[in-house]
């Protein structure tokens, strides 16, 4: 077949991979979601669940997923359901938190007015709660969207030892042309591909405009009756949901109280109303039971199944990979600096000068969305001599860092200039009035005023950072006989253990990861998070009765 | 109350939205040193933006404001806005609100704390200086704010309906109080309010500028001659009331100057 032809099917079918499984983790969300809003003990688990597995890096559902996929299905069934299943965990957490905000924040007007209807649930999701869910949706499908290409380009082919499992799609023929020296059609693949981002990240801003202009209650964006994009708008809607986001999550309570009042009026309507829902709290707490049981099982199931020489070889390798970890956790540091300094100015001057926001924003996104493993080994090949000459002996750490910046550094600069579109116009009109300056505007408004974002944005790039450095960590034949790898790394320990066929001790530190990564994020994100909330929401700091 | 000195001038000012509004039209004011001056007319007149050409946030497309004979161009901490959405920040205390406004003019900090405190105390918050704005009430942020904008040492105070957001109760309050306490500080020379409530305005200002039409322009200028503090029950208090009426209803879609 015409190479061609091969690379736009390649790109065709990685494409519709990625949007397929948002389809999925939409459709299962708003169903989940409506199970979640309906019943307290599903909700508990459904977002305690989400909550832990959403702060563990996909990446580290790597071994999981061979061991499952690979090994027990195999075949080209096995291998394409590897890299269904690790794109489904990079795209599924975000879509299905923001489904449950949506449906939990659903003013209790409206509610009332879906009961005053004797609305049936598929009515109720048709006309309420999927189009209230749009908004919330398209805001998290440009991050999901970037995440999903970044790693389906990278699962679609899957070393486990001296085998080699592929499926087909840009990945797997991009490496076909790579190993063979075709850079022609290396170019040409990158130019298709290129033409899908541009396309896939314009699509996505002109979605979300729409359903911000048509689903999102206090809204003051015109409706789009025509479908000329309005791409310039694209600002203020970014805008807009920052700024509802935190008040519509501030509204839990105000709904939970009213819900408790409808409950005591004590009419016939009513009692029907609680003995139906009754029903849906057992069928619910059913669901949640058999998703703890499945996740119980299978881990029991795969602790059993390990021999004790098995375990005492792991064990032995502890140290080794908590010292690992400590290197990649200080590369994850570097990481997470570089890009707060670049955002803090960066993201300040783009959110307050209008014209450079238009061109520099979508120009970010489509940076972003485009795959790094597609393009990295040309920037590595290109840039090699010059970076030897700087960097020396910590060229190969370069490098690490600079992919592990790249798959990450849009959250927080995204998250921070959303930030500070937030804040109120009247704090900029108090900035100008006192005639304060950048540092002055930095340190005691826009810093303190967008601290609820930082750490949301922080968040998202440490978790992120995981993917670049596991690909950057170990990566033979990145170009020509180079192979980038570094001395010491928890990515490079999972990258060599798997390549290697040792996939206990893989799947031994990913659980050691997963554990100290949950408890990060419990004890010290949580916590930030919680006092970001407290006690920097700029919107708390303007009275409006 | 007023003397001869005049402390800002707005020259012809009109401005037109982007949308192609002309919103108003050679509009021109001035205001004297010691005056309360109000600014009057029906919702969508322009009055806030009014306000905010003469603060110089917004550049008015002809026209220009002077401020002791300098042409305003930008924003200055010598004309002070106070907002009509009481603006404070949640993460600082009553006393760093206030030192906030000194931070610019690099005030060494136990002066700063100083001058804070003495303006909470002109603003009647003295023993509130380490709550956050959450643990106040409206009232009293607005009292913050303007006890911030005051320490700035400003030459003019705007005021952007700084009470529509109080209670009527705790409005009243502090509007009874509010004279007395801009006056109190001897740099602030002048004082521009905006507003929609008559009484308020009658009861605080030396003279209004009645805006009305569309484009808006200035249809009255009142010169409000009662003794202060001003009886809302008195006769000469609901004849200025009453004129200010007429001048206001109906809304006026094209221009009669009177």
């Amino acid at each position: 077949m015409n190479p061609i032809v091969v690379i736009t099917l390649a790109v065709l079918a990685t494409t519709v991979r990625v949007f397929g499984l948002i389809g999925l983790s939409i459709l299962t969300g708003w169903l989940l979601g409506y199970l979640a809003v309906k019943d307290r003990v599903f909700e508990n688990t459904y977002v305690s669940v989400i909550e832990v597995l959403e702060s563990v890096p996909v990446i580290s559902f790597f071994p999981v997923v061979l061991i499952f996929f690979v090994e027990k299905i195999g075949g080209p069934v096995g291998v394409e359901l590897a890299a269904d299943f690790l794109v489904f965990t990079a795209v599924v957490w975000n879509i299905w938190m923001g489904i449950y905000q949506a449906f939990k924040t659903l003013p209790n007007e409206i509610l009332e007015v879906s009961q005053n209807y004797k609305l049936g649930f598929l009515e109720r999701m048709r006309n309420i709660y999927i189009p209230f869910s749009l908004p919330r949706i398209s805001a998290n499908l440009f991050p999901s969207a970037a995440d999903g290409f970044f790693y389906i380009t990278v699962s679609e082919v899957i070393s486990v030892g001296t085998t080699s499992y592929s499926t087909f799609g840009i990945g797997s023929v991009l490496q076909s042309f790579t190993a063979s020296n075709q850079l022609n059609y290396v170019f040409y693949a990158m130019l298709i591909m290129g033409v899908v981002i541009v396309g896939v990240t314009l699509g996505l801003r002109e979605f979300a405009n729409y359903t911000v202009s048509k689903y999102a209650l206090d809204t003051d964006t015109p409706i789009t009756r025509r479908g000329r994009p309005r791409l310039r708008y694209t600002v203020r809607f970014s805008a807009l949901l920052s700024r509802s986001a935190i008040q519509r999550l501030s509204s839990y309570t105000r709904r939970q109280i009213l819900g408790s009042i409808r409950l005591r009026r004590g009419q016939a309507e009513e009692a029907r109303h609680v003995v139906g829902g009754r029903r849906w709290s057992l069928v619910t707490k059913l669901v949640g039971i058999v998703i703890l049981g499945l996740l119980v099982w299978g881990i029991t199931v795969t602790l059993i199944s390990v021999p004790t020489k098995t375990w005492m070889h792991d064990f032995a390798n502890t140290p080794n990979i908590v010292v690992n970890m400590a290197y990649d956790y200080l590369r994850v540091g570097i990481i997470t600096l570089v890009s707060l300094a670049i955002t803090v100015t960066l993201g300040y001057l783009l959110a307050v000068n209008h014209k450079a926001e238009r061109v520099g924003v979508p120009l970010i996104q489509v940076l972003f969305a485009y795959p790094a493993p597609l393009y990295f080994p040309l920037l590595f090949a290109y840039t090699l001599p010059g970076a030897r000459s700087v960097f020396g002996p910590l060229t190969s750490e370069f490098y690490v860092i600079l992919l592990g910046f790249i798959s990450t550094f849009y959250y927080v600069f995204f998250s921070f200039w959303m930030g500070v579109k937030s804040i109120p116009h009247e704090y900029w009109e108090v900035m100008r009035n006192m005639g304060m300056g950048f540092t002055q505007k930095m340190r005691y408004i826009i810093l303190p005023g967008t601290f609820p974002y930082i750490i949301a944005g922080i968040s998202s790039t440490i978790n992120s950072a995981w993917g670049g450095l596991m690909l950057a960590e170990y990566w033979p034949g990145i170009y020509d006989s180079h192979t980038l790898t570094v001395r010491h790394g928890l990515m490079k320990l999972l990258d060599v253990s798997t390549a290697g066929g040792d996939l206990a001790l893989a799947a031994w530190a990913s659980l050691i990861f997963g554990v100290v990564v949950a408890a990060y994020s419990i004890l010290f994100t949580r916590r930030m998070l919680d006092l970001s909330r407290k006690r920097y929401v700029v919107e708390e700091g303007i009275y409006a009765a | 109350m007023s003397s001869n000195q005049k402390i800002l001038e707005a020259v012809d000012i009109s401005y037109t939205f982007q949308n192609g509004f002309t919103v108003f039209d050679g509009v021109s004011l001035d205001v004297y040193e010691s005056e309360l001056v109000a600014i009057v007319g029906p919702s969508g007149v322009g009055k806030s933006t009014l306000l905010r050409i003469l603060g110089g946030f917004i550049q008015p497309h002809r026209g220009e404001v002077r401020l002791l004979g300098r042409r305003i161009t930008s924003p200055t901490p010598e004309i002070a806005l106070i907002h009509q959405s009481i603006v404070t920040f949640p993460w600082m205390t009553a006393l760093e609100n206030v030192m906030l406004s000194l931070k610019p003019k690099k005030v060494p900090r136990d002066e700063a704390k100083k001058v804070a405190r003495k303006m909470l105390e002109i603003v009647g918050l003295t023993g509130f200086e380490d709550l956050y704005p959450k643990e106040m009430s409206g009232g009293m942020r607005q009292r913050v704010a303007i006890a911030r904008a005051l320490a700035a040492d400003p030459v003019v105070l705007l005021m952007d309906e700084p009470f529509s957001h109080l209670d009527e109760l705790t409005a009243e309050g502090l509007r009874q109080e509010i004279y007395q306490i801009l006056f109190s500080v001897n740099y602030l020379k002048a004082v521009v309010l905006v507003s929609h409530n008559l009484n308020e305005v009658i009861e605080l200002a030396d003279k209004i500028f009645v805006l009305n039409g569309s484009p808006a322009r200035v249809v009255k200028l009142i010169h409000v001659d009662l003794e202060r503090p001003r009886n809302p029950k008195d006769e000469r208090f609901a004849e200025y009331l009453d004129m200010l009426y007429n001048f206001l209803t109906p809304v006026q879609k094209h221009v009669v100057q009177r």
